[in-house]
């Protein structure tokens, strides 16, 4: 008894050991990782949820005030417009990259003659900061000396000049389309790495099964790109919800502050009203909200799963 | 003979010691685009002094939050050109270096522009004293006044003159306007501009003791009718509907027939453009009268700095009258009345009309001028915007009424 019970623990112990081991190197190596997590996220959370329980001037020495910072909140009517306005963009510019992305991406999915070329064409504004990217269009936009009016002139758009960023409409209008110039390549791109990881005999197979070409994109491309949709739309949502530069930029929030994002409140009032004790109670509820928005899209990603 | 040389080595590098600790360098910060006057004023300065001046230039929109950000992760400069309207806010949070008995102790301290001394003081004591003064005039293009048949030398008296005046201009076509604001999205373009109109008349935005909007006055809704008409007859460049103030000398492209501008453009007309022949006027208020904002910079000096001795010299110097004369040359305002005819003699007749423009001259009191006033999204902006340049007047005003004072009400 005492040897049949002492065996299983004497081959035990090796592996457990061995494993024990292992998980040591793993731990190893992801060392610097966990380090620069903690320098750069964890800890900075942790303060900012400090400071968001006092009122924290940026000049001047902070008190304790509680739950007042998030009280606050509630009657805060200009966060409330912040927080409408940043859904209404990032419905408006999701569906638009989206939109345009997919197509894009089914177009340049096969190699053929050039297809490289349109690749780095429709790429290349990636590249470019996003901050330029602004001011560049800043300057396009400009009614007395950019492109952009001359040109809607000439095609009969507008009988006169147009002044794309003095009204709502209009500079909304001009800031998706350059979101859309500006990201449509990086969300092709996720896209076209989910085209063509699907398996082309799958797809051969249904052709040949008489599937149509709708039907073969239907119930075979849409489902088998479900996992790298739901991560191109986290990132353009996340990246949407976060949009600060371009309203800062392109409009200083204008006209008539009915362009101010969440982030860009949160700026106001920690940098332009000096409350930082408020605009750390701002992040965190941001930082709630995006937590959220990301479960739920991973929710029904796992719900898809399941099925 | 080893004993005389060590002797004088030790005196030598002795000499040399003294002289690194005797001088030292200000750090000083300035807003972008300060003007000659006083880059010329910090390089008479470096030339005559063994301390010297360092100046880093930060964006206007920008200075504020800079400095702020400085102060709180102990990078802050020794001094800073403070726009006055701040100086209230940054000495009640207790940033400033108290100057209170080295300034009155100057023989000319109560001939200093009153209007800067004012704002630089905070529960009675001195934190800012004026480094560049300057008033808001009415300036018109005597070029184009020939080109459109007006008389070049007469100013226009009232807003209804500036009005026909500008549609004169306009109608010479091309890409000449008869008037030019920056009106889009800059509250302090607008203050500088903008509330001398409603001041001349003799109502205001805030009441005195800063607690009270009043915004909504017979007065004001006169001034935005006086603008939004201009707007509506195409007399004014359509950029200037989303001009946060990068375009707020327009004036200098020679195709602007009249602009409100401040000392510090006549300055740079007279050195920058020479080619503009322009006059200056009071700018007229909506029913009579002339007003004037009174703005400019006060030098601050940040508390406990190591190099106050220095930068009190530097003050000094720019308060004495080859200081004076110099930024006067320059196109700022004499900062001492005791010595002004002394500073202007020999000077551009037109600087004359600013310094006038200082018996008029306002500025407001508030610690929430940036909030209010200045901030590109604050009630004052986005109602200038709206008022003038929107479908909906009425809505324009009932805003920012309310938001000027529940900003009031909440303010810490």
């Amino acid at each position: 008894m005492s040897i049949t019970a002492a065996t299983p623990l004497a081959v035990a112990k090796p592996r457990r050991r061995a494993r024990s081991s292992r998980q040591w190197q793993g731990l190893l190596y992801i060392a610097p990782a966990i380090v620069l997590v903690k320098i750069f996220f964890v800890i900075p959370v942790l303060f900012t949820v400090w400071m968001s329980f006092h009122n924290w001037p940026l000049l001047g020495e902070p008190s304790w005030i509680g739950l007042g910072n998030y009280t606050r909140m509630f009657s805060d009517t200009r966060f409330s417009a912040a927080l409408s306005f940043t859904a209404y963009y990032t419905l408006i510019a999701t569906i638009a990259i989206f939109a345009l992305a997919f197509p894009l991406a089914l177009f340049v999915q096969n190699e053929r003659r050039g297809v490289s070329a349109y690749r780095t064409i429709f790429f290349m504004p990636v590249v470019v900061g996003l901050a330029t990217a602004s001011l560049l269009w800043v300057w396009l936009a400009n009614v007395d000396s950019g492109l952009f009016s001359p040109i809607l002139r000439m095609f009969g758009v507008t009988g006169r000049s147009a002044n794309l960023l003095a009204t709502f409409n209009n500079a909304f209008a001009t800031i998706i389309v350059m979101v859309v110039w500006k990201i449509v390549g990086f969300t092709m791109i996720i896209l076209l790495t989910g085209l063509q990881s699907i398996p082309g005999d799958l797809t051969e197979a249904a052709r040949i099964d008489g599937a149509s070409r709708w039907q073969r994109f239907r119930f075979l491309t849409l489902p088998l790109m479900r996992r790298t949709l739901a991560l191109a739309l986290i990132l353009s949502v996340t990246g949407s919800v976060l949009a600060f530069d371009q309203f800062y930029i392109m409009t200083s929030g204008g006209p008539q502050n009915r362009m101010i994002s969440v982030v860009y409140y949160i700026f106001n009032q920690s940098f332009v009203s000096f409350q930082l004790g408020y605009g750390s109670a701002l992040s965190i509820v941001l930082l709630g909200i995006l937590v959220a928005l990301s479960i739920v899209q991973l929710w029904l990603l796992r719900v898809g799963d399941d099925k | 003979m080893i004993r005389k040389l060590l002797a004088a080595a030790s005196v030598a590098s002795l000499c040399l010691v003294s002289t690194a600790m005797a001088q030292e360098t200000i750090n000083m910060w300035v807003r972008t685009g300060i003007g000659t006057a006083f880059t010329s004023l910090a390089d008479a300065y470096n030339a005559s002094h063994e301390n010297q001046i360092a100046l880093t230039e930060v964006p206007f929109a920008e200075l504020v939050q800079k400095y702020a950000t400085a102060i709180a992760g102990g990078q802050a400069p020794d001094a800073l050109s403070l726009d006055l309207i701040y100086t209230p806010a940054f000495a009640a949070a207790g940033q400033l270096q108290d100057l209170t008995d080295w300034a009155k102790g100057l023989d000319y301290f109560d001939s200093l522009s009153p209007s800067h001394v004012t704002l630089g003081t905070y529960e009675d004591k001195v934190y800012g004293l004026p480094l560049l003064v300057e008033t808001s005039v009415l300036a018109w293009n005597k070029g184009l006044y020939e080109q459109a048949g007006l008389d070049p030398e007469k100013a226009p008296a009232n807003w209804a003159e500036v009005e026909a005046n500008a549609e004169a201009i306009r109608a010479l076509g091309g890409d000449n306007y008869g008037f030019y604001f920056s009106g889009g999205s800059c509250g302090g373009c607008m203050i500088f501009t903008f509330t001398p109109l409603v001041w001349a008349s003799g109502a205001d935005i805030l009441s005195e003791d800063g607690q009270t909007a009043t915004l909504d006055t017979p007065q004001m809704r006169a001034a935005v009718d006086i603008y939004r008409s201009m707007v509506e007859k195409d007399l004014v460049p359509e950029s200037s509907a989303t001009d946060n103030g990068v375009n707020f000398l327009s004036f200098t492209n020679g195709k602007i027939g009249h602009q409100s501008l401040g000392a510090f453009a006549i300055g740079t007309l007279v050195n920058d453009y020479p080619d503009i022949d322009f006059g200056v006027t009071m700018i007229p208020g909506v029913d009579g009268g002339t007003s004037s904002f009174a703005g400019g910079d006060n030098i601050v000096v940040t508390k406990d700095t190591p190099r106050l001795a220095a930068v009190q010299e530097f003050i000094e110097f720019a308060y004495s009258p080859e200081g004076q004369k110099i930024l006067a040359e320059n196109g700022s305002l004499p900062t001492r009345s005791d010595i002004a005819a002394q500073t202007l003699e020999g000077l551009d007749p037109r600087l004359q009309v600013a310094v006038d423009a200082i018996a008029v001259a306002k500025t407001p009191y508030t610690l929430l001028f940036n909030d209010l006033i200045n901030s590109a999204n604050g009630p004052w902006a986005t109602f200038t915007n709206a008022a003038i340049y929107g479908d909906d007047v009425d809505g324009a005003f009932a805003n920012a009424q309310a938001e000027m004072q529940s900003i009031i009400d909440n303010a810490p």
